[in-house]
């Protein structure tokens, strides 16, 4: 019964596409974050459903979309030579048949990406793609969230939907993610129009960023843990009742902490003393082969290059007998540990000139919503409140990823690019937005100037064609009025 | 039963916002920005 539902719903998403054309964008999105042909069985399972949504909507777009207008920022630019770039890696990468595969869905995370901001035109669409981000991270949120509540949460033990431990259902992934969505969730809630602020849209918006700061805890991600710290920094900046707020967040923390498993206390305390924990251990050992592999490969070993990868740590393990508690090491030897890390992952795969790309499109991003922000800010024109909080949660959704980045490999995560076209959406609606204006002023000055009548034309004495007559315009010499002489 | 909750709650939530969208005019002309004009207006236009 799932099953069907779920493809009911894949296809009647896909059937209101073709009336909206970007409702297909949305399905793109949709089935990307929640990959219902994971949680499905038959159509969804066998077809490679989001390719065929992708396709779906480029087509759309081109035949049936109104292309006017459409600006090309330099952050698309930036991912189009990413994209380039990571292309002639994979062709010379030192796992070949691996990087191909993680090829495979990077450069559909990239491409959609450039695309995205070419169809957000306008401010419905912008918002409707909020939601969906957000609403389909939910999907995954709400049942973490609600395993957690029930006892089912722990570190590896929490099942999200599927027993599939990639993509957004991996914990420190889904962790970091949900903390991101937590801002756009705050503003579909005071400025949606889609679902117009109301009782029922707040309590439904508290609930999923309650789920959302569940999966920390669900998951026992440190990440998570370390992203929520982080927003709650940034969300100081941008909230105007900041003592209310921080009374609020004491008092949270407070109510919070004595009910939280001990298991979670147990773990996030590793996060200052990593060196008993062998998963941070392995962190530290990974970054430092990846800063040598780097001295060798400049240009990065391709995608999954950390495969090659061996590491060597000491552990530092306590054994008590109940009196004496002795300290000693453990020597641990490791192959092909992932990378742990967004800014290590591009390093190793890409080199020094991808982690360069990558950091410029994120600094970039942070930059443009700060501009975006301070512009509308203050007195921003009739309608457009909206345009600066959006600005704000975009950019603290892209801080809290930067942060929760550096300790989880999700350079490539298709959900994080959608962050990024969104905000060349924005930034190029703005665009618009101002051309709109300059064109208003400049036809505006068009209507107000005064009509002013020419000036008479000098007049010039010329010899009239009768030799006999007076000059014309000569008003020294009167002119005698022709006697009129009828005829008949 | 949790997830069939979970998956629940968010679709019915999407499956809502899809019907609205689909009969929202400023999805496509923002009245914010000029309008486009129609195609039978621009076709008469020299």
């Amino acid at each position: 019964m799932t099953n069907l539902a779920l493809t009911a719903f894949v296809f009647a998403f896909f059937l209101a596409g073709f009336r909206r054309p970007f409702l297909l964008v949305l399905a793109y999105a949709y089935i990307d974050i929640v990959s219902p042909q994971k949680i499905g069985w038959g159509p969804l399972g066998s077809l490679s459903i989001s390719l065929v949504a992708f396709v779906l909507c480029v087509l759309m777009w081109a035949a049936r979309e109104d292309k006017s207008g459409i600006r090309i920022t330099s952050r698309q630019g930036l991912m189009v030579l990413l994209l380039i770039y990571c292309g002639i890696t994979t062709i010379g990468a030192d796992f070949p048949e691996e990087a191909a595969a993680k090829w495979d869905w990077v450069w559909k995370a990239l491409v959609f990406a450039c695309f995205l901001p070419l169809t957000l035109r306008t401010r419905l669409r912008i918002e409707a793609m909020v939601l969906i981000m957000v609403v389909g991270v939910a999907t995954i949120t709400i049942d973490g969230a609600v395993k957690t509540l029930l006892g089912g949460g722990g570190y590896g033990e929490l099942k999200l939907l599927v027993d599939d431990n990639t993509g957004l259902y991996e914990g420190s992934i889904i962790s970091t993610v949900a903390i991101c969505t937590i801002p756009m969730a705050f503003w579909l809630a005071s400025h949606g129009t889609i679902f117009r602020p109301s009782w029922m849209v707040r309590l439904f918006a508290i609930g999923v960023v309650f789920s959302a700061i569940l999966m920390p805890v669900g998951t026992q991600a440190r990440t998570g843990l370390i992203c929520v710290g982080v927003l709650g920094v940034l969300k100081l900046r941008s909230t105007k009742r900041r003592a209310l707020y921080l009374m609020m967040i004491g008092a949270g923390a407070l109510i919070a902490v004595p009910l939280l498993p001990a298991s979670f206390t147990e773990r996030m305390g590793t996060i200052s003393n990593h060196q008993s924990d062998q998963s941070a251990s392995t962190r530290v050992a990974v970054w430092n082969w990846t800063m040598d592999f780097a001295k060798t490969h400049p240009f990065g070993g391709g995608f999954d290059a950390f495969l090659q990868d061996t590491i060597s740590y000491d552990k530092v393990v306590t054994s008590s007998d109940g009196k004496n508690t002795p300290v000693g090491t453990e020597h641990i030897l490791e192959h092909g540990r992932a990378y742990h890390s967004s800014y290590f992952e591009m390093l190793g795969e890409q080199g020094y000139p991808g982690l360069g790309l990558w950091l410029l499109l994120h600094i970039l991003g942070v930059v443009q919503m700060e501009r975006i922000r301070r512009r509308y800010n203050k007195n921003p024109p009739e309608h457009m409140e909206w345009i600066s909080p959006l600005a704000d949660a975009l950019q603290q959704a892209q801080i809290v990823y930067l942060f929760g980045g550096a300790f989880v490999g999700i350079a490539f995560q298709p959900f994080c690019y959608m962050l990024v076209g969104l905000q060349c959406g924005l930034a190029a609606y703005v665009g618009r937005l101002d051309e709109a204006a300059a064109e208003a002023r400049r036809i505006e000055r068009l209507i107000r100037r005064p009509v002013v009548a020419p000036p008479p034309e000098p007049l010039i004495p010329v010899r009239h064609p009768n030799a006999a007559g007076p000059l014309l315009g000569d008003e020294s010499v009167p002119v005698q009025p022709q006697p009129t002489r009828l005829i008949g | 039963m949790v997830d069939l909750l979970a998956l629940f709650v968010p679709h019915f939530v999407m499956a809502i916002a899809v019907w609205r969208l689909v009969s929202r005019d400023d999805l496509d002309d923002d009245p914010a920005l000029p309008r486009k004009p129609a195609r039978h207006d621009a076709d008469k236009t020299p």
